[in-house]
């Protein structure tokens, strides 16, 4: 992944965040990640002050989504993004505590890229996430237009 | 809400129906009869007047014989024509059974009888003055006869004659004036019994259409009144439903919100656990580094150190685990709240042998066997009656007792619309105490010497109430168990009922 593409990680959990952070910088990403504890804050910085996610055009975004955010469902930040013309070919990775199979297949139906089910077991959960960051590593991201 | 049903006049409409029919039979019965006797008096009465009659006729009769006897006696002593003799024969011969006749007719009266035998010795007396002019003027002595008519004697006795029979026609006209009106008044009375009879019949009928109308009037609001309170309840059972399948909804988002939760805390803790470890472990070079530099060679202090850290990092993780499982025990029990039920016909027996075949290694450990007797198909969910009978059958191999051969029986019972399935060990048993307690998520009985989180009877449970049935169990400590699952034969799905 080049290095030009930012990680916009909406994550309620500041343990969470930290820990996934940890463990993808471990995976020798050293992307920018920019950290959203809600979803009201992580919209107004996808889709800018006018709401049409104009402001991000020409940048490349992957977005690492968690479903249960204080404000909002992350489902709703998914479909927005998925439904919106600068942002839809964004890769958005849904990281969640969640294995509920409605759910996941929810986010696959409104165009979520890859499911990721957060382990309890750290030591899988580290392993998920170093993982996740190899794959961070390799995948292309395209720009938003 | 009770709302009452009209009761205005309900004994009357109640009683009066029976009691109606009652009184009308007893009208046509008390009518009937009167009529029978009164037309039998009519009859009688009619007997009576012909009978007077008869008595009036005879007297009559008996006048006129006699008149025809002394005008055939007067004629032969005139004329002296033997001729006159045959009428006169003829007349006495006739008055004889004409005065018998009369005597038995009188029979009934006394004061008749009396008369009559009055009347008797007079007919006779006059009859044989007669016989004897007659006789005198066959013999010729003319002079003799008409000397005893001459006498009188037979005028007076004629005279006496008459005066008596006058009497008794008089007599006679009365009984007859008396019958004729007893005929007449029995007559009248039938016409009258008949009319009351015809109006009281009316009457009756006309109060049992009346009561039999508002009897059906005061059926017919009941019957409103019992529709309205039918739709009521029905209205009521449906919201009182829907609030159960919302309170349940609620519990079960409730558990999967709570289950959910908890895992995200519980991330970190697992986490930052994990990186207080690896801290643990580049502390502890640090410092064996540092010791090594300040030329300290004692590493025993360090590694009663290292110890306690791993002791305290076990403990906590060990937790984490624990946790964990519960934590996933609930979020899987609310998933099988939610789960969608898809009823299919199942074979009891298949399914049973089937799970029977799971446990058949641990049961030869155990020197155990599983009996299934006849088992019938029902129409349920495949996958909960599945878990169901796993839990049981588990649970059964798994408390049975060491000291005697396990044995588990699992039999069924079938009722119309029910099955009853009973799954029976000689186990260990629960505690008469922990009967309900067991079913309870995280509870367990007993000694805690196997395996297991207390959640398989929680999830029987909860499925076995989702499938519409029930599950209770009988046990004796130390003898063995047996839970008793009731489950519909067809399964309904809530949704479906609702359409």
């Amino acid at each position: 992944m080049v290095n030009h593409v930012t990680i916009i990680m909406v994550e309620d959990d500041e343990g969470h965040a930290r820990l996934i952070e940890k463990n993808i910088r471990r995976a020798g990403v050293l992307n920018d990640i920019v950290a959203f504890r809600d979803g009201t804050s992580a919209l107004a910085h996808l889709f800018g002050p006018d709401g049409s996610g104009a402001v991000n055009a020409g940048r490349a975004l992957l977005v690492l989504l968690d479903l249960n955010l204080p404000d909002m469902t992350g489902v709703d930040i998914l479909r927005r993004i998925k439904e919106n013309e600068h942002l839809r070919r964004s890769p958005v990775v849904v990281l969640t505590t969640t294995d509920d199979k409605m759910e996941i297949q929810r986010c696959y139906d409104l165009g979520a890229n890859v499911y990721v089910t957060k382990p309890v077991n750290y030591e899988n959960f580290a392993n998920a996430i170093r993982q996740l960051g190899l794959f961070f590593s390799v995948i292309q991201v395209p720009e938003a237009k | 809400m009770i709302t009452r049903l009209p009761s205005q006049g309900s004994w009357i409409a109640r009683l009066s129906q029976p009691v109606l029919l009652a009184c009308g039979f007893a009208i046509l019965i008390a009518i009937s009869g009167v009529s029978i006797w009164l037309v039998n008096q009519a009859r009688k009465d009619a007997g009576a007047v012909a009978h007077t009659l008869e008595v009036e006729n005879t007297v009559a009769a008996i006048q006129i014989f006699v008149r025809r006897a002394e005008s055939a006696q007067r004629g032969f002593l005139l004329t002296r024509n033997a001729d006159y003799l045959d009428l006169f024969d003829a007349s006495s011969n006739a008055i004889g059974p004409a005065l018998e006749k009369l005597r038995a007719l009188v029979s009934d009266n006394a004061a008749q009888v009396a008369t009559v035998d009055g009347l008797i010795p007079l007919v006779h007396r006059k009859m044989s003055e007669m016989q004897r002019t007659v006789s005198l003027g066959r013999e010729g002595q003319w002079e003799a006869a008409l000397q005893v008519v001459v006498t009188d004697v037979g005028e007076e006795l004629m005279r006496t004659i008459t005066q008596i029979a006058d009497t008794m026609k008089a007599e006679e006209d009365r009984l007859l004036q008396l019958r004729t009106a007893s005929a007449s008044a029995s007559a009248q009375w039938l016409l009258i019994v008949s009319i009351v009879g015809v109006v009281a019949i009316i009457t009756v009928a006309g109060v049992s259409v009346h009561l039999s109308q508002r009897t059906t009037r005061a059926l017919r609001q009941a019957h409103a009144a019992l529709s309205v309170i039918n739709e009521d309840l029905e209205k009521r059972v449906e919201e009182r439903t829907a609030d159960l399948q919302e309170a349940n909804q609620e519990i079960q988002t409730f558990a999967y919100i709570v289950s959910h939760d908890l895992r995200s805390p519980l991330v970190n803790i697992m986490g930052f656990t994990s990186e207080l470890e690896e801290l643990r472990t580049d502390l502890f070079h640090r410092l064996e580094a540092l010791r090594l530099r300040a030329g300290d060679t004692e590493g025993a202090q360090d590694e009663a150190l290292a110890a306690d850290f791993q002791e305290a990092f076990g403990f906590i993780k060990a937790s984490i685990v624990k946790m964990d499982r519960l934590i996933k025990a609930i979020l899987d029990l609310s998933r099988q709240g939610r789960a969608e039920l898809q009823p299919a016909p199942v074979d009891m027996r298949i399914l049973l042998d089937s799970i029977t075949a799971t446990v058949a290694h641990q049961l030869i450990e155990r020197e155990g066997r599983v009996e299934v007797g006849p088992m019938p198909t029902i129409v349920s969910d495949r996958m909960a009656l599945e878990q169901i009978f796993t839990n049981l059958i588990d649970n059964a191999v798994k408390y049975l007792r060491t000291d005697v051969p396990g044995r588990i029986q699992i039999t069924a019972n079938e009722t119309a619309a029910y099955v009853t399935f009973s799954v029976s060990d000689n186990g260990r048993g629960i505690d008469a105490r922990d009967k309900t307690r067991v079913f309870e998520l995280f509870r367990r009985s007993g000694p805690q010497d196997r395996p297991g989180d207390g959640i398989g009877l929680a999830h029987v449970r909860t499925l076995v109430r989702r499938l519409g049935g029930s599950v209770i169990l009988d046990s004796e400590l130390g003898k063995g168990t047996t839970f008793k699952v009731t489950l519909p034969k067809a399964l309904k799905l809530a949704h479906q009922e609702d359409e």
